[in-house]
Order: C-alpha cells, then structure tokens, then sequence
C-alpha cells in the first residue's frame, strides 16, 4: 500500500504516543518541525515522495494543535505534482493547513481549473473539493461557469457532479452573481429531478443555501421537493445504498423538509395536500425502536417534520398531534429526544398559540431544571422562561430561585437575570415583586448584575405604597450575619430613602438603622461606602427631633472619611459635613428622590442583547431608531453575533453614507446627554464646591448616582430615561419650518399617495410634510412604511439633477417584487437607473436618478412604487421634490442692470403682474426668506419703499440655458393679506410658470386648488404698466 | 446517560463516544442534531467497513485514509455522499493501482 508504506510517518505518530506528557510530545514535534524545515530549504533533493510525507507529518503535527507556519508554498506546489498520490497529498493538506486568503493559491489557480475543465475525473474531483472547501473570491471570480457546466452536464458522472454542486455553493457564498443568470432556477428545478441520491443531497445543500437568500426566485423548485421527499416517503426507488437502518437517507429528507422552510408559504394546492401526506406520514409512522441508530435516525426526521409544520402553521389538528408528541418527548428517558423536546417546544411557542397545551406540562419541565444534564437544563430554563405569565408566574419563579441555589456557576447569572425579568413582567404583587428581587440578591449575589437591584430601586421609589415595605424587608436582611455586598448597598439605599417610615417599628428608630447599617461599614468596598455615606446623610436628615448623640457620631464618620482614599467619598463627605452643620439646607439637598420616568426594563434589554439570534431584535432597535430620527438611517445594524447580513449582487450599501450616519448618531447622543438632566436627575460630571454654600434644588448627591464614571452608562439608565426614550421632537428642525404651511396649496396633490386605498401598509410619516420639506432640502426621507424607508439625496448642477433615492428595508425578510417607475411631466427627461427586484434584509438599494429640465413648469413628477410584503403588494404613488426653484440660482444685479431688463421686458406676457389676495401675513423679513427659500435673491436698496421687495434669479433649463428672471413683490402695509406681484423673464411660459410658482408659495389656503389667475382681479388693476420713469425709486413707486 | 448536545455560545456541539474515543461535530443552530449524531455514526460505520473492526489505532496510523474517507463525506460543512460503497469507491480504486 503506497499510503501506508510511509514508514517514517508511522514512526512519528508512535513516537508521539508514546510520549509520557505534554512536554515531551512537544519537543519531539519541534524536532521534527526542524528536520521538516532544514529538509524543505534545500529543496532539490527532494523527491515527490519525501515531500508527500513531510507534508502529511505537517498536517499531523497541525492537527495535535501546533502551530505549523511554514512548508506551505511546498503544500501548494504538490497540487502541480505529476502523479495522483501526490496531487491527492497536496489538495487535501492545502485544504485543512490554509484559508482562502493565503497567497499561495494564487499561485495554482491555473492548475485547479486545467484539473477542473480537464478530462480525468479524479482529478477533477479533487479539485472542486479543494475549491470547494476554501475557494475565495478569486477562485469564484474565475471558475464559476466551468463548475456550473460540471454540475448541469448531462456527460459528467454523479462522483464529479455533486462535488460540483458543494463547491458552487462556495462560489456562490463569495460572490452571488454566479448565480445570478438567466434561467438558473429551472436549472436547479432540473437538478431537483436527479435519480440519483449523492448528487441528489449536494444539490439540496445548494438549494437550502439558495432558497434561504431569495426563495421568491425558485418558487418552480417547490413542488420538486415535496416530489422528493414523497419519493423517500413511499420508499420508492432507494437504493439499498442509500438507506440508513431501513429509512430512505435521513440527511436528504432533513435538508428537503429544511429547504421547504425557507417558503414563506406553500400556495399550490396540490404540492401541499401531498406535502401534508408526507408529514402526517412522519408523524404518525414514527415509533420508538430499541436500536439507537434507527431511533435517532427517525427522530431526526420527526423533528424536521415538527418544525416544517410549524413553519406551515398548518391544521390545528395537527398541531396539537405535534404539541402532544413534543408532550411526550419531554418525559422520555432518552436525554436527547428530550433535549430536543424542550427545545421545539420554545420554538412552539413563539409561533403557534398553544401556550395553554403547554402549561399542562409545566411539572415535567420543572423537573427537567432539575436534570443532571447541563444542556437539558438550560433548555427547560429556556422554555420556562418563554411560557410564563401571569397565571404561572409565581409558580415558576419560585422554583428559578429554588434551583439557583444548587445551580453551576455556569447558569447562575442567566438564571438570575431571567427570574429578575419575569418577577417584573408578570408580579401578581408588588411586594412579591420586592420580595423576590430581594431573595435573588441574597441567594445569588455575586451573579445579580447592577441593573437588577437599580430596577427594585426604580420601582419602589415609584410606588409609594411599597417604600416602607421595602424598608422593613431590608431591615430584616441586616440582620442576617453574612450578606453580600449587593444587598448592603440596597439595603443602605432603601434605609437611607425610607428608613423613616418604619420609626414606629421596633427596632427601627435612626439610632438602630444607622448602627446595623455602620456594622457593615468596615467591610465592605468603596462604592458601597459611597451609599453608606449618603445613607447617613439621609438618616442624620430624617432624625426628628434631632438627637445629638447619633449627629456626633455620623459627623465623626463624616469627618473621618473626609480623608478616605477614594476622592468620591472624601467629596460626599465633605460636603454632607459642611451641610449637616447648616440644619434645614440639609432638607432641602436631601430631599427625597423624584419618581423615576417609566421606561423599558433595563434588564430585558439586557436579556435581549443576551439572546442567540439577535437579527429580530437589531430590526426593533433600528425600528426605534428610525422613528426618532429624519435623517436617511437605513442601515443595516450588524446583528452583534449573528451572520453577516447576505451580501448581494445589488448596488447595495450596508451604511448609509457617512455623513448621514454621524448625524443620526449626534442625535442620539444629544439626547442620551441631555436627557437626565430633564429629568432632574443627577448625573452631574462637573460639581462645583458652590453647591455647598448655595445649596441647588437639584438633589445632587443620591447615592447610585455619583458613581464611578466607568459605569456612568448603567448610571445613565437607572436614573435618566433611555436615549430612545429621548424627545424625537428636537430631530425634526428643519429651516422650513415657516414654510410647511405655505406650500400646503399645492397639498392635493399629495394625496396621490393615498389613491390605492387597498393598500393594507400606510405611511408612517406625513408624506406631504416629507415632500414639502425636501422641496427646500436637498435630503430627507421622502417616504416610510413599515417596511421601507425612501431617503433621497438630490444634487443640482444648472438645469441637470441628480437625485439618488434610498430604499432602505427595514425587516428581516426582504422585500421582493420592487418595482419603481418615474412618471414624468413632459418638461422632464428623467432617466431612472435599474431597480433591482429584491432588497434583501435590512439593506438599503440606491437608484440614481438623472433628471435634466426641458422647460419651466410647476408639475411634478410621480414616482410609482411596490413592492411585495409577503403575500401583500404594497403600492405608493410618490410626488418627487423635483420642483421648480430647483432650477433657479440666487444672483444679485447692479440697478442699472435690473432696470435695463425690467425694462426691456415690457411686453405684455414677458412681464406678468396680478395682485394677490389671501395670502399669509407676514412681515417682510420672513416674506423676503421665503423667497430665498425658493432661490429668488432679494436685492435690498432697489425699491426704496421699505414694504417692497425686488428679487432676481437665473433659471436654468434646456430650452432657455440660463434665463433672467426679475421678481417684485409690492405688499399693503394697511392689509397683509393681499400683495401685487410682477415677474418678468424673456421667455412667456417662464414668466407665466414663475408667477404661478411663487403664487402657490405665498397664498395661505392649505389643500384648495389654486385658483387659475382670476380675470376679475386682474381687471381691477392696470396691466403692467408702462414704465419710463428712470429714478428706480420713482419708477417702482409709480407701479403701485 | 447523557445528552449528546452541548452548547456553547451561539454553537453546538454534537458529539458521541466509542469507547475512549470522541467524536465531535460543530454545527450552528441551523443544523438537526439527531442527523449529526448519526452521520457520525455513518463515518464510523465507514471506517469499519473499510479497516474491518475499526479501532482507534487503525485512524491514527491511517490518518491519511480517513482523511480520504471524509473528503469524500463532507465538504465546506455540507453532507457530499452517505453511501458507503461510493465513499469507499475512491480508496479502493487507490489500493488496487498500487
């Protein structure tokens, strides 16, 4: 046997096992690594056969865990060897010792693919295996069509084909595009045909992968797979090969019923009247057999066929079939049926309404807590976790805190933290609540995270009813002789807060709590000291009337640790010192901490960010995000753990453009800053040693609060309102604000969004407000719904635009049939770059728009979009802030260059007057930055009347390049309500259009139809009149 | 008896045991475990197939032929062929040109 025959190899592997220990084996490797090393300088000498084996002495010694770093370009270089042994050498030790990023690939990338397109088939198949398993982009860029040719060829053999299929699949996973031709899914449909099983299950691998990106594209595969999995399910025309302890290969009926998973839905009748065949088949034909193998074959199966009817939400009959076969999974000795028993059961809750079947076996799960199998019990945690509320609520938690006592350290916090979450959402009573929470932090000290004792002190601050309850439980606590830490600091918190309360109790008077508190003082660390100290501080307050022994004494701590070696203490001393000798300003610093805003529980966010899959909650996190914000924040947030979301063929971003981003973040900041200070809470950086002459009302040195900085974030929580939480409000500033409402006029317009009222997903902002805001932006949202969200950017370059419109996909599925088409006006060309048909999961797409202007006018474009939301086509009409003014540039003329024109356009038509009547009063300060909002240029000192005002423009457009446009505006100092205004141009229409524009802009009648130019107002004024006057002030004056 | 799955972060392990030697698959949690489970037991049924009687002495010395064995079983993560005859077919091929 020429493998074998390696005899040096041998002698290496029994030299390392015979190695006493570690250090041993370890000099014996290095040896070897030198001798490989010295071999493999001089190069020359050595023949295939040496190299063969020190190569395979490489890979042992990587596989015991040693780091090899050298020998690899040899590695490589044995894929271009002659003969197949050593070929075969150098693919499979290149495919375990390097990644797809080594450089030494680059190297043989020819000789794979003259392997790949050559005739000899294990050749061939070596390397699609190598490519296979480490291919990169290069690879992909340049094989990609010859191992599909593999893969559909009709002459190649089963052995190279489905080594074909697993490596596309590589390729695939680097770079989509290579799938992305015409036709691909009815050659995948044809592939789902094959009779024959091993190509058969690395095509499937390939489809699941396919499917699980884009399952719009391959609906036509669908019945192909029910059609599989039927043919496994009658058995027909397995091979004996194939069959696995008597059942048709469980690794193809697992992934086909895992590919039809990827479906949103099975529509076609008949495929899902055979699909549920097949799984009732499954379901009802599973046994438990004594031979393990058979057993967890069919099981595999099983399973697969739960989750796939789950996935279906199929009949409730066979749904509770299912919930009663997971019912008797988890009381089964078998540990891993009853694992996955558990497992699906969490799963069955989150899609199915079956919480109440479930509860009924709530005994069974408590029980599994309490396996001496770790996976087991996280498992029946899990599933606790997930089916408690209300009703079971205090049954459940108390068992959580039960086990926590005997619970590995492993699962303590987790536990904590769960038990912590559910005491909260489902407290049949408060004081249970406190109670619990309490316990928690006596049993698990050291695993109960800040956030859970902030979140008691949140709660009894807020609830009076529960503050002296509270208090007498810590008081109690004190009294145990060991504590942990955690609950001297909340114990001393709630004393130091309430202790008053309890004056009446025994046992309970100032003296007795400052003296069971001080008790702990020696022991404990500095922050704890901190709120210690404020605890005195609040007592010494509360002592009414004042008893002298027990002020000397908290003095004397004072005093005492005014020296302490942490500065935050020395600072609280100090100050409690300096003010416990003013008596009533004491009273006022001290005074009891305000309510806290209600908020999300810190710690479900904690254990949401805890979570596996982070994907659907990333989604909610961006969800709020965008709510608050109007900046274009379609970005795709990285799920913390999970995979990166599927790169795409597409022009896709995964950021927005930078700038954008760092907006929406400043804002977040801005209001994360400020929040807590709205909030009168004090969280103070800065402190000033004012404070303590001129006390501010601002209680300012609450015990949790004055924490080290590092921890200023919980800080941040526990005692301001989360960021999210900030007012979205100070986001929407826009310089528009005065002209929201002028522009309202053209409103109805607007309402073409809203002409498919069997739309069943509605914006979730003002689109017209949108429109009319990015009529003077040049970036905004333009358009949001729950599922999309359109951002635009427009840039203007004469009479060129350039706009670049956002879809950004707010879900996690993505959205598919997108179709967006710009209807134009006819004064614009309008070229609108392809839209892609899919936006994958929280991705954004970016659709250039080239908009060039033929002529003045004041239509607008439309831009008609849909897509499809499940089985939902969602469709929107959408106006595009493509207006006129975008067209026009501010310039500013000299008088004599004004005038000249003014009066050479004296032309009826030329130069247009009309006086307007509604229009909204304003003073000529705003009237004259309105117009500067739609780019007319106010020059000031050409009309000398102070209620007139002169504005010039160029227009730019193809028909006219760039023309001249002179405005006026004369307004009635006596009646603001009505205005004349005179426009002139060298061109009639855009005269005509202009007046029409800045008409709509002014007049104050939100949604009426502008009326067209009323003949009876022009009557009653002169038509422009003639002007020869050649005093500019004069002249104008005579106008009016 | 203990449960064949262990988790770890956002992974599983899923392994099983012969005598003193483990046998351990690493799958994300889109994987069915009990599958995994049992295409270990495909590869070990494999080996005993070709070594008649495998042992733990027959994969450490035959390195490379297991390696043969499960280039031919999985690649880059996936399951390539489950039957044992054209696993097997490649080795045989080999010992018998040599």
């Amino acid at each position: 046997m020429a493998l074998s025959g390696m005899r040096g190899l041998s002698v290496f592997i029994s030299d390392i096992r015979n190695c006493h220990n570690k250090e041993q084996e370890r000099l014996r490797v290095d040896k070897e690594l030198g001798n490989i090393r010295t071999r493999f300088k001089n190069e020359k000498g050595l023949s295939h056969y040496e190299k063969k084996k020190y190569v395979w002495k490489m890979l042992y010694i990587h596989m015991l865990g040693y780091d090899v770093d050298f020998g690899h370009m040899e590695t490589v270089s044995l894929i271009s060897a002659p003969k197949y042994p050593e070929k075969q050498v150098g693919y499979i030790v290149t495919s375990c010792l390097l990644n797809e990023n080594n450089d030494f690939l680059r190297m043989v990338i020819n000789t794979v693919r003259n392997d790949i397109i050559g005739r000899n088939e294990t050749y061939q198949c070596l390397a699609l295996t190598m490519v296979g398993n480490i291919g990169g982009k290069e690879f992909s860029e340049s094989l990609a069509p010859d191992v599909q040719k593999l893969l559909i060829s009709s002459s190649c053999r089963p052995v190279v084909r489905k080594k074909a299929a697993l490596c596309l699949l590589r390729l695939y996973r680097k770079n989509p595009d290579v799938v992305n031709i015409d036709g691909w899914s009815d050659r995948m449909a044809q592939l789902l045909d094959e009779r024959d099983l091993g190509v058969l299950t690395s095509v499937m691998s390939l489809f699941v992968s396919l499917v699980s990106n884009n399952a719009e594209a391959y609906w036509n595969c669908l019945p192909k797979c029910v059609r599989i999995l039927e043919r496994m399910a009658r058995n027909q025309d397995i091979p004996q090969e194939y069959t696995y302890y008597g059942i048709p290969s469980p690794w193809l009926q697992v992934k086909a019923m895992r590919a039809l998973q990827y479906f949103p839905t099975i529509e076609d009748p008949s495929a899902r009247r055979a699909l549920f065949e097949v799984l009732q088949r499954i379901l009802m034909g599973t046994d438990v057999v004594k031979n393990v193998n058979k057993n967890n074959a069919s099981h595999a199966v099983l399973f697969e066929a739960l989750a796939l009817v789950m996935h279906l939400d199929a009949e409730k009959e066979m749904m509770s079939q299912c919930v009663a076969l997971l019912g008797k999974f988890i009381a089964v000795r078998e540990p891993n049926i009853r694992y996955l028993g558990l497992e699906n059961m969490s799963r069955m809750l989150l899609v199915t309404d079956v919480q109440d079947i479930i509860k009924r076996h709530q005994a069974q799960i408590i029980t599994s807590l309490k396996d001496p199998d770790i996976s087991i019990r996280r498992r029946a945690l899990d599933l606790l976790y997930g089916m408690c509320d209300v009703t079971n609520a205090k049954e459940i938690v108390e068992e959580l805190l039960q086990y926590l006592n005997t619970a590995e350290f492993a699962m303590r916090e987790e536990l904590a933290l769960k038990a912590a979450i559910l005491a909260e959402k489902f407290a049949p009573n408060l004081s249970w609540y406190v109670d619990v929470i309490l316990q928690l932090i006596d049993k698990a000290g050291d695993f109960v995270s800040d956030d859970i004792w902030y979140r008691v002190v949140q709660f009894v601050t807020n609830n009076e009813d529960l503050q002296a309850y509270a208090a007498a439980k810590a008081r109690e606590y004190l009294d145990k002789p060991a504590l942990h830490e955690t609950m001297v600091k909340v114990s001393a918190y709630l004393l130091g807060e309430y202790g008053h309360l309890l004056a009446q109790r025994p046992s309970c008077s100032p003296k007795e709590l400052f003296t069971i508190i001080n008790d702990r003082l020696p022991t404990v660390s500095s922050s704890t000291v901190a709120i210690i100290i404020s605890a005195y501080a609040k007592i010494l307050m509360h002592t009414q009337p004042p008893d002298a022994g027990l002020q000397q004494q908290i003095l004397a701590i004072f005093k005492k640790h005014e020296s302490y070696i942490d500065v935050e203490i020395q600072q609280r001393a100090v100050e409690y010192f300096e003010l416990s000798r003013k008596g009533p300003a004491l009273a006022d610093v001290l005074a009891e901490m305000p309510k806290f805003p209600e908020r999300e529980s810190a710690l479900l966010k904690k254990a949401e960010d805890a979570e596996v899959d982070t994907a659907e909650q990333s989604a909610i996190k961006l969800r709020s995000q965008q709510q608050s914000s109007s900046a274009i924040v379609v970005a795709a947030q990285p799920p913390v753990n999970g995979p990166a979301p599927a790169a795409n063929h597409l022009t896709l971003v995964k950021m927005p453009s930078q700038n954008i981003a760092e907006e929406s973040n400043v804002i977040h900041e801005e209001t994360a800053v400020e929040a807590p200070k709205e909030n009168g809470a004090p969280v103070e950086v800065q402190r000033n040693v004012e404070i303590i002459t001129e006390p501010a009302p601002v209680s300012k040195v609450e015990p949790p609060a004055s924490r080290p900085a590092s921890q200023a974030d919980l800080l941040a929580d526990l005692l301001g309102p989360l960021a999210i939480e900030g007012p979205p409000a100070a986001v929407e500033q826009t310089p528009a604000q005065g002209l929201e409402a002028n522009q309202s006029p053209v409103g109805d317009l607007a309402l073409a969004t809203l002409e498919d009222q069997s739309n069943s997903v509605q914006p979730i902002v003002n689109v017209e407000e949108k429109f009319n805001i990015l009529c003077t932006k040049d970036s905004g949202v333009l358009y949001e719904d729950p599922n999309i969200q359109i951002g635009l950017k427009a840039e203007w370059r004469a009479h060129h635009g350039r706009l670049i419109l956002f879809l950004g996909n707010k879900n996690t599925s993505p959205l598919l049939s997108l179709r967006a088409l710009i209807l134009p006006p006819s004064h614009f060309k309008v070229e609108l770059s392809s839209v892609p048909d899919t936006i994958p999961p929280r991705a954004q797409v970016q659709i250039p728009v080239e908009v060039t202007n033929l002529r003045a006018s004041r239509d607008v474009a439309v831009l008609d979009f849909s897509y499809k939301h499940g089985a939902a086509l969602v469709n929107a009409k959408l106006r595009l802030p493509i207006v006129l003014h975008k067209f026009l540039q501010p310039i500013t003329l000299s008088p004599e260059d004004f005038f000249a024109h003014w009066k050479t356009w004296n032309v009826q038509s030329l130069k247009v007057q009309e006086v307007v009547r509604g229009v909204k009063p304003l003073p000529i300060p705003e009237m004259a930055s309105l117009l500067l909002s739609l780019h007319l240029a106010v020059t000031p000192g050409l009309d000398t009347n102070p209620n007139n005002m002169v504005a010039c423009a160029t227009f730019f457009s193809e028909t006219t390049n760039a023309a001249l446009c002179l405005v006026r505006v004369e307004t009635d100092p006596q009646d603001r309500s009505q205005l004349r205004l005179t426009v002139a141009s060298g061109d009639q229409n855009l005269t005509f259009e202009l007046k029409e524009y800045i008409k709509e802009h002014l007049i104050d009648i939100p949604r009426a139809r502008v009326a067209p130019p009323a003949a009876p107002q022009q009557a009653q004024l002169p038509p422009a009149a003639p002007a020869t006057y050649n005093d500019p002030g004069a002249m104008l004056a005579g106008l009016l | 008896m203990q449960c064949s799955f262990v988790e770890h972060r956002n992974y599983k392990v899923v392994y099983r045991r012969y005598a003193s030697l483990f046998f351990l698959v690493g799958v994300d949690n889109d994987e069915n475990e009990l599958a995994i489970l049992e295409f270990i037991h495909l590869l070990v049924e494999t080996m005993d197939r070709h070594f008649g009687n495998v042992c733990e002495l027959d994969i450490m010395f035959h390195l490379e032929k297991v390696h043969f064995m499960l280039e031919e079983m999985v690649m880059n993560g996936c399951i390539v062929e489950t039957s044992k005859q054209n696993i097997l077919a490649p080795i045989q091929l080999m010992e018998k040109t040599s």
